[in-house]
């Protein structure tokens, strides 16, 4: 088998996969959608041709199937009945299965004709439940319809799903003080307006009302929906809004037009940010050159200097651009988690509606690739342990269905992922008795433990409150490993829980991570570098703020006894007694720690390398990062550090 | 912000509000074919912009006002082939 060949059908494959179930997606909530119908025909179609190239017959044989039930209701003789469109889910999730076998084992195993023959059978007859299959009229309001067409062009460019929006400002608008163009210009990403009379044509210049606003303004905005609400909340009522799927769009419109995109090896674009950096560090060398032509011909270190300023910029806009490639949107990252949902749902025998928002955040490829496996784990978690039986539920008044919900928001510097279930939340008095049983913690500590800090414990290694060990969580890993994981991401988790309630859990992660901000800090003659994202504050005090406690120290900061930890110390050499005392907050386990330093130096943005050679071994340092002056610093990982 | 009226060409300047409109309206009535001078403009109201869509004077000059400029103005037919 052609390897390439093959690696090549694992990333077009899973994406014809995902781009069915999109339109499946749109067909659930409108089943007479033409747009995605037609499109969820060609991603089918065209998948069926991938799979024919592979020893994959049970996979051509389903999608077959699904082509052929797709293609009747396109053809309009009828609609597709919520039943049909779960089952060519199910076909599709049962495929994207298969294609994770070929990319593990290179062929399918034994049962998949087996498996092909039940889906397809089933299929065969419709079940007698089944909805009366005749044509749905389309949800999508005319307004939205034309616009569509209207708009097919910058449709066909969009590079994310757009919201359409018609706002028809009353005739009274300008009486109220209204500007309805002025709140319309505050709509971010506007890839399209129009603005049409209200009355059909505008008046004639010696009727026209110049204090009567007559204008219906509809346009497309890249911004999403909920975020369109809330800047109209003041004038909701005259306001409409239809989400665009931008590819079903796209096919009704027409157009024909393909994204050039370039598929590029991660590992070259590793690569070409390495060599960035390294230029960085040569251009670096001109400064001591400069200072030796001072001296000898000014002209001439003039000349050097201006020459110098030109490279630097064009380095910093080189090293903008490589972070740009880096970026990639979390989308392809998620695209099985749908499908995963509803098969550890299935296994436990819950009923969960799940939704996904906000996967077109874009982040750092790291943090894209280093993400799943923890959020995955969350999911799991709240599956298992979050979401009741359906029959409990019941009993608790709730919807026998629990609700999942990923949301996915960038904020500055930062990815914000939010989990949220309804399911039946975390007792922290059952936290706090099983971390006891368990020899976490002793009972005295167990009663003076807050809930949130109660609740933090479920990462600790070695708990797991699984009353019996269940086939999707049980496997030996614990919450531990997701805090593992973030940790390594250099992100943050919090996590919030109501009893029978549910409960939330919050990932913050680093958005972009080819440079870190990172701050230095001196002990003596020696300096070193913490990521600022590992510092939640610096202050300085005066040393006699230091209380003894035990074998270490303590400070009172913001009302609250931080332990105090000395880096010196902690990095084997001797206890610095400086006056006054640095101190580096930071964080382990949620709780607030402080480690001391002589002083805090500048503040650099600098690319991180692995540790290599013998620093590979010290867990305490997370790489070396190289200073403007060229000097190479140790960039210390201070959870490893006072581990 | 002011309307004035000189010879064929109106000038619009500074913050267009509500009420500017009706003086431009008198202004194109009293003589269609006047032109429109928004350069010195540096933020035009929906009830301006309304006016200008729904009458579609000739237009000339740049206001300071980004997205009048970028997606309202270019509705506004600039008269051209109609003199």
């Amino acid at each position: 088998m052609d390897d390439e060949l093959l690696e090549q059908f694992l990333i077009e494959g899973r994406d014809l996969v995902a781009d069915a179930q999109a339109q499946l997606r749109i067909l659930a909530l409108d089943s007479g959608n033409k747009a995605a119908i037609d499109a969820a025909f060609r991603a089918v179609h065209t998948l069926k041709g991938s799979v024919g190239i592979f020893p994959m017959t049970p996979a051509e044989r389903v999608l077959h199937f699904a082509e052929e039930v797709l293609d009747r209701s396109r053809k309009g003789t009828s609609a597709l009945a919520s039943a049909e469109i779960a089952r060519l889910v199910a076909m599709l999730d049962q495929t994207d299965r298969w294609i994770d076998e070929m990319e593990r084992a290179g062929a399918l195993n034994g049962s998949a004709k087996a498996v092909a023959d039940a889906l397809v059978e089933e299929n065969r007859s419709p079940a007698p439940d089944d909805e009366p299959t005749q044509s749905v009229p389309s949800t999508t309001p005319a307004w939205a319809a034309a616009l569509i067409e209207r708009e097919a062009g910058a449709i066909a460019q969009a590079q994310s799903a757009l919201t359409a929006f018609r706002y028809a400002p009353d005739r009274e608008a300008f009486f109220r003080g209204d500007d309805p163009l002025g709140l319309v210009a505050k709509i971010p990403d506007v890839t399209a307006l129009a603005i049409f009379p209200a009355e059909g044509t505008w008046p004639a210049a010696d009727e026209f009302d110049p204090f009567a606003c007559q204008m219906v303004i509809e346009g497309l905005s890249a911004a999403s929906l909920p975020d369109l609400q809330l800047l109209f909340r003041l004038v909701s009522d005259q306001l409409d809004l239809h989400p665009i799927d931008t590819i079903a769009a796209t096919v009704a419109g027409n157009t024909g037009e393909v994204a050039s995109v370039l598929r590029v090896d991660a590992a070259r674009i590793d690569r070409l940010a390495e060599g960035v950096g390294e230029l960085a560090i040569a251009a670096n060398a001109f400064a001591p050159i400069i200072a030796r032509a001072d001296a000898l011909d000014t002209e001439l270190a003039q000349a050097i200097r201006s020459a110098q300023a030109g490279l630097e910029r064009a380095v910093g806009s080189i090293q903008r651009a490589v972070s740009a490639v880096r970026l990639v949107p979390l989308g392809p990252t998620l695209r099985r988690l749908p499908r995963l949902v509803r098969e550890i749902a299935t296994e436990l025998g819950k009923a969960v509606d799940f939704t996904l928002t906000g996967e077109q955040a874009e982040v750092d490829k790291q943090i894209a690739d280093g993400l799943f496996e923890p959020l995955l784990h969350l999911v799991r978690n709240a599956l298992d342990h979050g979401i009741e039986a359906p029959e409990l539920r019941r009993a608790a008044n709730k919807a026998p269905a629990g609700k999942l919900d990923v949301a996915i928001v960038r904020q500055a510097d930062e990815v914000v992922i939010t989990l949220r279930d309804d399911g039946a939340g975390i007792d922290p008095d059952r936290i706090r008795s099983v971390a006891i049983a368990r020899g976490l913690l002793d009972s005295e500590a167990a009663t003076t433990l807050g809930d949130a800090a109660a609740l933090r414990l479920i990462f600790e290694p070695g708990f797991s409150t699984a009353e019996k060990v269940s086939g999707v969580s049980g496997r030996g890993v614990g919450m531990d490993a997701v805090q593992s994981a973030v940790d390594r991401l250099r992100g943050r988790i919090e996590i919030d829980s109501r009893l029978g309630e549910g409960t939330t859990f919050r990932l913050r992660l680093p958005a972009n991570a080819l440079t870190t901000r990172l701050l230095l800090v001196e002990i003596g003659p020696d300096r070193y570098a913490v990521p600022f994202d590992q510092i939640r504050e610096t202050v300085r005090v005066d040393s006699d703020r230091l209380v003894p406690v035990g074998t270490g120290w303590a400070c009172v900061l913001r009302d609250r006894t931080v332990p105090v930890l000395d880096l010196a110390t902690l990095l084997g050499g001797s206890n610095s007694a400086r006056l006054p005392a640095h101190l580096l907050v930071t964080a382990v386990s949620g709780e607030p720690v402080a480690v001391r330093v002589d002083r805090f130096g500048e503040r650099i943005d600098a690319m991180i390398r692995t540790p290599t050679g013998l620093l590979a071994n010290m867990p305490s340092v997370a790489g070396t990062a190289v200073t403007g002056d060229g000097g190479v610093l140790l960039v210390l990982d201070l959870a490893e550090v006072m581990g | 912000m002011s309307v004035r009226v000189v010879g064929e060409t109106i000038f619009v300047e500074g913050i267009a509000q509500v009420a500017d409109a009706e003086p431009i309206l008198s202004a194109l009535l009293e003589a269609p074919g006047r032109t429109v001078d928004i350069g010195g403009a540096t933020g035009l109201h929906s009830a301006t912009l309304q006016l200008f869509l729904a009458l579609r004077p000739r237009i000339v000059g740049t206001p300071g006002d980004s997205f009048a400029s970028r997606w309202v103005l270019p509705l506004v037919d600039t008269g051209e082939g109609q003199e």
